[in-house]
């Protein structure tokens, strides 16, 4: 009887590659590793709360001897070569803790003291007549959040159309200078924010071109938005196929209605996703901000003639004062402007989704 | 790639033959070249302030350290404040390396797919929390943990000589500016090294283990030297925005006009971009916001010195893959 190899009888490559044999856990790993997490951990929660040892020390101790716990299980399981692996494994979900720790705490934080502020006056009035000693209970953050609202929007319109011109520069037009043209936005998004400050301050304020207002507060923004608009609406027409680009070129489209009305609509969603990106990255910027626009406890809704108020300046006008409430407050502002971010990014997030799909 | 050669042609071709493309082209030409015509502007107005102070006060505007407007001749100096970016920067970067490159790891290599997909959502969420709102959380909430740390790291560690404190203040001091700046360093390092690092071809990962490599010959072998140029380009990014960052340090730093060479938890720094923030409010007329000017242009150079160079490696890499 002759055996034919049947190639439809064996897994597929893929789930070859899967299957991956060496990465089987047996159940005596399973309990090292049980007990290499547990035991350390009884010691510790034992030090915390029977021995006077300080809180901080004792977090000190537990990084060490939870590698040393991890060793043991490794020598047992693997022998001396997973050793190092343990090391690893045991720092790695220590790196992570840590970046969970912190952003809880933040945001926590935020929520805590922030929500104590938020009131309808808070949300709806000025600070004109506003002491960092007046109670809480008179004065608000609305002309800063009007204030941040007229900023962004000045910097959105001069830099997003910049932005997206220089992506298209970069795929459709692909011009002789496309490599240093993505040089020079890369290097310009490592531009300091105090830096786009100082340069709106000197060409156009200290000339007196303009006065200390929104507008000069949008141009110093829009210097830091423009490459991040630039790098992310690259990224996005790059998706774009370029069968829908030589379509239409053979239907006798010409250049720049291939690029304005099927490449850009295509690429719609992304570019909305750009635009976010952008405002989200300037939006809590503030150095910038006190150098071009100032601060001002009335309302303005005039971009180019007074100083205006912003949530970041609110904040550091507000942060380190001897008075609570005005702390209090300094954390209702930096809450509003932290709602403002993450709407943003979940649009943002939204969007993306929507386009992989 | 033949494909494209063609079409380039072709699409070259039908730009000039038409006069509403060849303006199209031209508008975004210009466009395009916005950045570069903004990066000349800030050397060379910014540089421009810079030259009358460099004639008044010849290279001892960066070799010295002082900031007194009231002596006569003036004494006016940023070294320490130069110094103290990189400083800061340096122990940002000892906090931040070693967390982002374990961070990377355990998203690409060990964590389970939900769990990698919550820490990479959780990485990005930090990036996204404003300065200012980091700098506010520093002062209040930091503040006094970092003080416990420091104060245990002194009476433990102190007979090594970064560890040292005669004041025993310990606020201010340039380990809590270092750890804000970690915390802007770690998303921006984290998700070029995790991009790096994820393109490591599976091929070799799955190789290496089936030859009986362990997690850490594969990554010693394998997965770290095939993602070298990408790390060290997220390496430098970080040191890039860690130089420039401003509000933060401004909250948590003590600025101080001497050169605090090596205690990183003595109370007082400097770092030059706070300095332009803390003086600028106050400044006593013209001529100290000029210095101020050509202070911000070295920032300038520094940092842009720094970006070029990280980007430079990062394209590189990219390069060699394809």
């Amino acid at each position: 009887m002759t055996t034919t190899f049947d190639p439809a009888s064996l897994p597929s490559l893929e789930q070859q590659t899967k299957t991956r044999p060496w990465r089987q856990r047996t159940t005596k790993f399973d309990v090292s590793v049980a007990i290499a997490v547990a035991v350390p951990m009884m010691i510790v929660i034992g030090m915390f709360l029977f021995s006077d040892i300080p809180g901080a020390l004792v977090l000190v101790i537990y990084l060490p001897l939870q590698m040393f716990a991890s060793g043991c299980a490794a020598v047992a399981t693997k022998g001396k070569r997973g050793i190092l692996d343990s090391v690893i494994i045991v720092n790695a979900v220590g790196a992570s803790i840590f970046t969970f720790v912190i952003i809880f705490s933040v945001l926590w934080s935020l929520v805590s003291k922030g929500l104590k502020a938020l009131s309808i006056p808070f949300l709806t009035q000025n600070s004109t007549y506003i002491s960092p000693s007046t109670p809480l209970e008179y004065g608000g953050m609305a002309h800063a959040a009007l204030g941040t609202l007229i900023v962004v929007a000045i910097s959105a319109l001069i830099a997003v159309p910049i932005g997206i011109a220089t992506a298209i520069y970069i795929t459709e037009v692909r011009g002789k200078a496309v490599p240093y043209v993505r040089f020079f936005v890369q290097s310009m998004s490592g531009v300091p924010s105090v830096v786009a400050g100082l340069f709106i301050l000197t060409t156009l304020i200290l000339t007196g071109a303009i006065n200390t207002s929104a507008f000069a507060g949008g141009l110093a923004y829009a210097v830091l938005m423009l490459p991040t608009v630039a790098r992310t609406a690259e990224e996005v027409l790059r998706l774009v196929p370029d069968d829908l680009r030589t379509g239409a070129l053979a239907l006798g489209s010409t250049r720049a209605r291939t690029v304005l009305q099927v490449v850009l609509p295509a690429a719609k969603t992304g570019i909305v996703t750009a635009i976010i990106l952008g405002i989200a990255r300037v939006i809590g910027e503030t150095a910038p901000l006190l150098m071009t626009s100032g601060k001002n406890d009335a309302t303005v809704a005039n971009p180019f003639s007074d100083p205006i108020s912003t949530l970041p300046v609110s904040i550091f006008e507000n942060v380190a004062q001897p008075y609570p409430d005005a702390v209090t407050r300094a954390w209702g502002a930096a809450l509003i402007l932290m709602v403002l971010v993450a709407i943003l990014f979940t649009v943002a997030r939204l969007l993306g989704r929507n386009k992989i799909k | 790639m033949a494909n494209v050669d063609l079409e380039q042609r072709d699409l070259q071709a039908a730009a000039t033959s038409h006069r509403g493309d060849r303006v199209f082209n031209r508008a975004i030409t210009a466009a395009a070249f916005v950045s570069l015509i903004v990066l000349a502007g800030i050397a060379i107005f910014l540089g421009a302030q810079a030259v009358p102070v460099f004639q008044q006060l010849g290279f001892g505007f960066v070799t010295s350290t002082a900031w007194d407007l009231n002596s006569d001749p003036i004494s006016v100096g940023i070294f320490g404040m130069l110094y103290g970016s990189v400083l800061l920067a340096i122990v940002g970067l000892v906090i931040a390396v070693p967390a982002s490159l374990l961070l990377s790891i355990f998203i690409v290599f060990i964590a389970p797919k939900k769990l990698a997909s919550i820490l990479t959502n959780s990485v990005d969420l930090m990036a996204a929390i404003p300065s200012v709102i980091l700098g506010l959380w520093a002062f209040y909430i930091l503040n006094p943990q970092a003080a416990e740390w420091q104060s245990l790291l002194h009476d433990y560690l102190g007979w090594i000589p970064f560890f040292q404190n005669e004041s025993g203040n310990f606020l201010g001091t340039p380990f809590i500016a270092g750890f804000i700046l970690a915390i802007m360093i770690i998303p921006i390092t984290t998700s070029v090294t995790r991009e790096v690092l994820g393109r490591t071809p599976p091929e070799l990962i799955n190789a290496a283990e089936s030859l009986g490599c362990s997690l850490w010959t594969m990554l010693r072998y394998v997965a770290l030297p095939y993602g070298r140029g990408g790390i060290v380009g997220g390496i430098m990014l970080g040191l890039g925005r860690a130089l420039g960052e401003t509000i933060a340090v401004f909250f948590v730093l003590k600025l101080v006009y001497d050169t605090n060479w090596y205690h990183v938890i003595e109370s007082g720094g400097g770092s030059v971009a706070t300095l332009i923030v803390s003086r600028f409010g106050e400044a006593s007329g013209p001529f100290e916001v000029q210095l101020l000017l050509a202070a911000g242009f070295f920032l300038f150079l520094m940092t842009l010195g720094v970006n070029m160079l990280a980007n430079l490696i990062v394209s590189r890499t990219g390069r060699l893959k394809k």
